[in-house]
Order: C-alpha cells, then sequence, then structure tokens
C-alpha cells in the first residue's frame, strides 16, 4: 500500500525517469550479452585452419606481381577465394554475393576488407584476365589477383585451406573442366580461417558474418 | 492544352502496350511447355563463358534437349550441370565433423587428424555437359545457380546488364520454343 501511495504521488518526476533508465538499460545489456552477434553463420572448424606464411603472387594494378601474405591487414580481414574466369556459374554467383555483402558494410568497415581469389587454371587466367575479372565485381585496391604457375606453390596453397582442385584432360578443342572447392574463406592478421562459408551463402548471411568478425578484431587485435 | 489530354493517353496507352509486351517472357502456346524468368548473368570484359538460367514447366512431361544462341554472341551452346563433388563430405559434414572434434575432449592423435583430412578433401564443384533434361509432368524445373544452366562457351562480347539474348530452346516433344533472356545482377 504504501508502494501505491508512493507511486500515485510521484509518478510523473521520479518513475518517469526510473523507468526510462531501467529501460535503456535493458536495451543496453540487450546488446552486451547478445550471445548470436557474436556467433558466426558460416563454417568454424576445430582447430581452425592456418596459412602460416603462405604468400603468393599479387597480379593486381597495386602490386604487379609482388608476392602478398595471404593473411588479413592489422584489424582487418582477407576474404579468399579459389576459383577460374571461365567458370560462367559457381564462382560468379559466389562472387557477386560477395559484392553485395561488401555493399552492406559501412565505409569504415569496408576498408579492412580485401578480397583475394587464388586462381587455379593459371594457364588460362593471366594476370590480365584476372584483374579483369576481379574488377568487375569490386573496388580498385580492394582485391588482389592471387596466381602462381608454381604447381607446389600452389598445391600448398590448397592444403593451407584444406581446399583442393582438379583440371581435367583437355578435349580436342583445348577445352578442359576445372572443378575446384567453392568455399569463400575469411582469415584474421595471424593467418587464422576464423570461417568459411560454402557456395549459395546468402550475401546478408556473409555480411553479419564479416560486421561480427570485424566487430571482435577491434575490440580485441590481440586476440 | 486541350490537344495534350488525347496525346497524353495515347502515350500512356503506348506505355501500357509495350510493358505488356515487355513482360511477356513466356513462351507457353499450344506446346504444353511454359519457359518463364529467363536471365543471363552479366559476364566480365574478358570472360569466354556466360550461363543462362530459367524456369521450365510442362503440362505433359518433356525434355529440354538442346538450346542455341546466335554465333554473334556465342560460339557454342551446351546444357550443363554444376556438380559437387564427395557429397557425403559436404560442408555440413564438416561442421559436425568440427563440433565432434571439439567436444571430444579424449586426446584424439591420429584418428582425429585422419577423420580431419577426409573433411578437407570434400566438396570440390565442377561442371558436366548433360544430353537433357527432363520436366515430369505437371512439374517445374528451375536452371539456377548451382544447379542446371545453359552454358554459352566462346562468348563474342561481353554480357551487359539489360542486355537481351534469343535463346532457340528444343524440346522433345514440344519442338522449338523461342524466348529471350534479359541479362541482370542476381
Amino acid at each position: 500500500m504504501e508502494v501505491l501511495r508512493i507511486r500515485s504521488l510521484t509518478f510523473g518526476r521520479v518513475l518517469v525517469p526510473i523507468l526510462l533508465v531501467a529501460a535503456l538499460a535493458v536495451i543496453v545489456t540487450g546488446c552486451g550479452s547478445d550471445d548470436s552477434s557474436t556467433e558466426l553463420n558460416g563454417i568454424t572448424r576445430v582447430p581452425p585452419a592456418k596459412t602460416g606464411n603462405l604468400s603468393l603472387p599479387d597480379y593486381s594494378p597495386q602490386s604487379g606481381g609482388k608476392k602478398v601474405a595471404v593473411r588479413g591487414n592489422e584489424d582487418g580481414l582477407m576474404l579468399v577465394y579459389f576459383g577460374y574466369t571461365s567458370c560462367p556459374d559457381v564462382c560468379p554467383t559466389t562472387l557477386a554475393d560477395l559484392r553485395n555483402a561488401l555493399a552492406e558494410l559501412d565505409p569504415a568497415q569496408r576498408e579492412r576488407v580485401q578480397v583475394s581469389m587464388v586462381t587455379v587454371d593459371p594457364d588460362r587466367d593471366t594476370g590480365r584476365v584476372l584483374n579483369g575479372y576481379l574488377a568487375h565485381f569490386f573496388e580498385p585496391g580492394e582485391y588482389h589477383s592471387l596466381r602462381t604457375t608454381d604447381q607446389a606453390l600452389l598445391n600448398r596453397a590448397d592444403e593451407a585451406f584444406g581446399a583442393s582442385h582438379k583440371l581435367g584432360k583437355p578435349d580436342a578443342d583445348g577445352n578442359y573442366d576445372v572443378s575446384h572447392t567453392a568455399l569463400l574463406y575469411a582469415v584474421d592478421p595471424k593467418g587464422t580461417v576464423e570461417v568459411e562459408w560454402p557456395f549459395g551463402t546468402d550475401a546478408d548471411v556473409i555480411a553479419d558474418d564479416l560486421k561480427t568478425l570485424l566487430d571482435n578484431n577491434s575490440q580485441n587485435p590481440d586476440a | 492544352m486541350k490537344k495534350l489530354v488525347p496525346l497524353a493517353t495515347v502515350v500512356l496507352a503506348l506505355g501500357i502496350f509495350v510493358a505488356a509486351c515487355g513482360s511477356d517472357d513466356s513462351d507457353s502456346g499450344s506446346s504444353g511447355v511454359e519457359v518463364t524468368d529467363v536471365w543471363a548473368r552479366p559476364t566480365t570484359p574478358t570472360a569466354d563463358a556466360g550461363a543462362i538460367y530459367m524456369t521450365i514447366n510442362s503440362k505433359d512431361g518433356d525434355s529440354l534437349t538442346a538450346a542455341k544462341v546466335p554465333s554473334s554472341i556465342a560460339g557454342m551452346t551446351q546444357i550443363h550441370e554444376t556438380t559437387t563433388d564427395g557429397e557425403a563430405t559436404s560442408s555440413e559434414d564438416s561442421m559436425e565433423s568440427g563440433d565432434s572434434m571439439s567436444s571430444d575432449d579424449s586426446m584424439g592423435s591420429d584418428d582425429s587428424m585422419d577423420s580431419d583430412h577426409s573433411m578437407e578433401g570434400g566438396s570440390m564443384m565442377g561442371m558436366k555437359e548433360v544430353s537433357q533434361i527432363d520436366i515430369p509432368a505437371g512439374e517445374t524445373v528451375t536452371l539456377e545457380p548451382g544447379g542446371f544452366h545453359i552454358m554459352l562457351l566462346d562468348l563474342k562480347g561481353q554480357i551487359k546488364a539489360g542486355d537481351t539474348i534469343p535463346v532457340t530452346l528444343t524440346f522433345e516433344k514440344a519442338g522449338t520454343v523461342e524466348v529471350d533472356a534479359t541479362a541482370q545482377d542476381q
């Protein structure tokens, strides 16, 4: 009864601010304790794959064939995809999904993300071809055109990610089939593959994971 | 001003007429086969291959046996299916392996290394040419990314968003069906 009386007396001056503070607290703790925001939608492996000291020649305009480390910059991420440019279905679908996912990031987040495509068909995919292909999907300076004709090095790249690829026998016209692991990988600055997305993952889902990873990396850069 | 009104009406009517034509991307006719949502993915300037997708419905059941585009667009056209090797080690299985490994705290030395390796090898994607796509009676088959597509080889130029590509489809029973594919980003 005492409580009721107090409430009736002080509703306007005290209770409303209290309610506001309480509501705010709920909102704030709601954000902080939102476990779903730290869980990734893509595939996470235990233990995660590591790229170690892997570096590959980058034929993008900004690198011109110099080797780059296959890992994120500082507090960023490198997204890595193994594919080939004569691929009409799976590769452009994945890269278009990724393009749409990157468009969902704010400019500061997007600046921390680099995209690398490793060609599994270096004979047909020259640096120029690879650049033309990636420039169709991504901004200049945002992508790396990774290509090596050193089969041992390409195999080492495959192994680092647990990926594989296979080139078929050429037919009479010299055409051959290519099959490849069609996952998209996110690599942190320490070379840890934090998450991988299978073919067909929605752009929204990829964007959601990218935001989670970028948030985590900026909160604990040493993690 | 008076003259403008009928003119506007005509323009409007024409607009509706044109729009009606434009949206008619299906070709059903009396063939019993209905083809809708025909689209092509825009290609990069240097690409030599492209893909066309569509939805096919057949009242009585039919098979798509061939597809052709003008030789000014592509030198060769094939019906393709995207395939995934090692279905048993698909990505979902990999995830399960990962989970079971994390919950298995006993020092899983050699065994876990083996399962790790087998899970890494799976889910390579590739393509193969198929001789036909069967459309069962009363059913709809969608040619879509990761499944069936009409593969364009030896492209003569870049396919740009908004381009229209005439496609001649050949069905076992319905014969020839002409459709237009619109290039659009999806």
